[in-house]
């Protein structure tokens, strides 16, 4: 995995983890705390949200009256056309929005990868967006939209445009999210291939220009190729992440107009917290686990074996 | 000749290409940062962004909103317990799983991995009844330890290719004079990773400043964090864009800082999940 530049010799030869005085001693004190808060507040919540959604479960604090329904919740969840609409709305936030960000993040990679003066500082302030606050990103693209005051409307007001109100309009909403995602995480995925891109050896590629390769040739045959892994990774991890967008969304439109903008999580979240049915929500959580856990086993078996770790290490 | 001069129409081409999307990509930024400064009912009332508009009056409003600098004095609280305790603990893990040998080791690391990337959304409601169980709910402890569900992971993530880079000949030699596991961690290994401990906590320090979805739900008037607090500022009727920038800003400040200070660590940072609210 290129998450480090790889230099073309490891400093220090084959040091590290193959060592002599590897049974020496317990592991077990060392990665007991660890496993101990991890047990508490990812295993057991795991484990409880299962067994909470195989209940007819209300929010009230006195708990209410539980009942046992088995699957019925999930039974009910497939009968749900609100639910099927989250995740219509979910699929598509990720079949719309990463494909756009992968091809702007290996489009800019490509051509931003050569010297030019000020390139350094152009490749780093495009990274900003990646660390504004998902919360503060929704609500600035928030106010952006507003229709009397928001800078689009301005803009458009001024064309001689007649006043929108972006985040009202269904369509409009839904698409403003996805741009906003856009925004702020091509970048992200810039970032990743261009380190890739960095880290193929300058030889290769002057190799193949003596020999005559034209450059889509150079692009196709060799850097692509080369690139594969990478942009597989930058894939993985934008539909983990993109599989759990809650906040952004959240604080952009609440969800809305009606249910125009209700992705996965936030629907998860509205049946918990707005119907105060905790057992129909935990149901989704589950249904939304099983999903994530397929990508992030695929990801970590991909590209983050403990082998994979500890080469990045030895090659830092 | 001919060919340089088509390098250098390209490498100009290209730059000017890098300029536009910078524009593109840095002008919700400067929205934010720009509109801290105007006041709300300038904003609202749609006028033209001029220098005349340009007043500190929001950013004093901020820091007199008691509710807000309680959520901003509790992010700081939070996210520093956070990071001491999930560097502490992640510390010791990573060194468990780098210098030992045993059987299942691989699977241990894969599942922390695996934990690290679950949807908070998926957690989130069997905490809420935990917590309210247990009576941790709105408490700095509490949602301390929900920062812990992904920092713990994430650090673990990050120190073991730190931990891995160690040159045995100090553990045979430490060994041979009769050192414990203990003492090899904390004479040794801490010292020798101490760049990646300070990585690895400023990412966590952030991972929690981000933080949204556990602190909406797991925290009330007590416990709040910012983030949560600077939502509540836009919705309904309640439109203060002016303070709602200057408090964002005030949030960013200390994410860009960070971050513009870590180039070198960026993508591994970021890669491992961080920077995610």
């Amino acid at each position: 995995m290129t998450f480090s530049r790889r230099r073309a010799t490891s400093p220090s030869g084959n040091v590290a983890s193959k060592s002599g005085t590897g049974g020496y001693g317990s592991p077990v004190p060392f990665l007991i705390p660890a496993f101990l808060i991890v047990f508490a507040v990812l295993i057991f919540p795991i484990v409880f949200s299962f067994v909470v959604s195989l209940f007819d479960w209300p929010l009230s604090a006195g708990g209410g009256a539980r009942r046992f329904v088995g699957a019925g919740n999930y039974v009910e969840l497939v009968k749900d056309k609100e639910f099927w609409n989250s995740l219509r709305l979910q699929l598509g936030f990720i079949f719309i929005a990463i494909p756009i960000e992968i091809a702007l993040g290996l489009g800019a990679a490509l051509l931003l990868n050569r010297e030019f003066r000020g390139g350094r500082v152009v490749r780093a302030l495009i990274l900003l967006p990646v660390f504004f606050l998902p919360i503060v990103s929704g609500m600035t693209w928030r106010f952006m939209l507003q229709p009397r005051y928001g800078a689009l409307n301005n803009f458009l007001l001024s064309l001689g445009a007649p006043e929108i109100t972006w985040l009202g309009d269904p369509t409009f909403a839904y698409a403003a999210v996805i741009v906003q995602d856009v925004w702020r995480m091509w970048p992200f995925v810039f970032m990743l291939l261009y380190a890739g891109l960095v880290g193929i050896p300058a030889d290769i590629l002057e190799a193949a220009e003596i020999d005559g390769a034209t450059s889509t040739k150079r692009l196709t045959k060799i850097i692509l190729p080369l690139l594969y892994p990478t942009i597989l990774t930058a894939l993985l991890l934008r539909i983990i992440d993109a599989l759990r967008v809650f906040s952004e969304v959240y604080v952009m439109t609440e969800g809305g107009p009606g249910m125009a903008t209700t992705l996965f999580s936030l629907y998860t979240h509205r049946q918990a917290f707005g119907y105060m049915k905790v057992g129909m929500s935990s149901a989704m959580a589950i249904f939304l686990l099983a999903i994530s856990i397929l990508f992030a086993v695929t990801l970590v078996r991909k590209n983050m074996s403990l082998e994979k770790l500890e080469e990045q290490g030895e090659n830092r | 000749m001919r060919l340089a001069t088509r390098k250098k129409i390209i490498t100009a081409a290209v730059a000017v290409f890098a300029l536009a999307v910078l524009a593109v990509e840095l002008y919700p930024i400067a929205i934010t940062l720009l509109n801290g400064f105007r006041r709300d009912i300038v904003i609202l009332s749609g006028q033209k962004l001029s220098l005349k508009q340009f007043t500190g009056a929001s950013y004093a409003l901020v820091f007199e909103n008691r509710q807000l600098m309680q959520a901003m004095r509790n992010s700081v609280v939070v996210g520093l317990l956070s990071t001491a305790l999930s560097v502490g603990v992640g510390a010791m893990a990573a060194y468990g799983l780098t210098r030992f040998k045993f059987r299942g080791k691989n699977a241990l690391a894969y599942s922390f991995l695996v934990f690290r990337m679950l949807p908070q959304m998926s957690l989130v409601v069997s905490l809420y009844l935990m917590f309210r169980t247990v009576g941790i709910r709105d408490t700095i402890f509490g949602i301390t330890l929900a920062h812990s569900s992904f920092n713990v992971p994430y650090v673990i993530w990050m120190l073991i290719p730190f931990f891995t880079v160690v040159d045995k000949s100090y553990e045979e030699a430490a060994m041979v004079d009769g050192c414990s596991r203990w003492g090899m961690f904390r004479l040794i290994f801490l010292p020798l990773a101490a760049p990646g401990l300070v990585v690895a906590a400023v990412f966590a320090f952030i991972n929690s400043w981000n933080e949204f979805l556990y602190a909406l739900i797991l925290t009330g008037v007590n416990a709040r964090t910012a983030p949560v607090a600077i939502s509540s500022l836009i919705g309904g009727d309640t439109l203060t864009w002016g303070q709602m920038c200057a408090a964002s800003t005030v949030m960013l400040i200390p994410v860009f800082v960070f971050t513009i200070g870590m180039q070198k660590f960026l993508i591994r940072g970021v890669a491992a999940g961080g920077v995610k609210g």
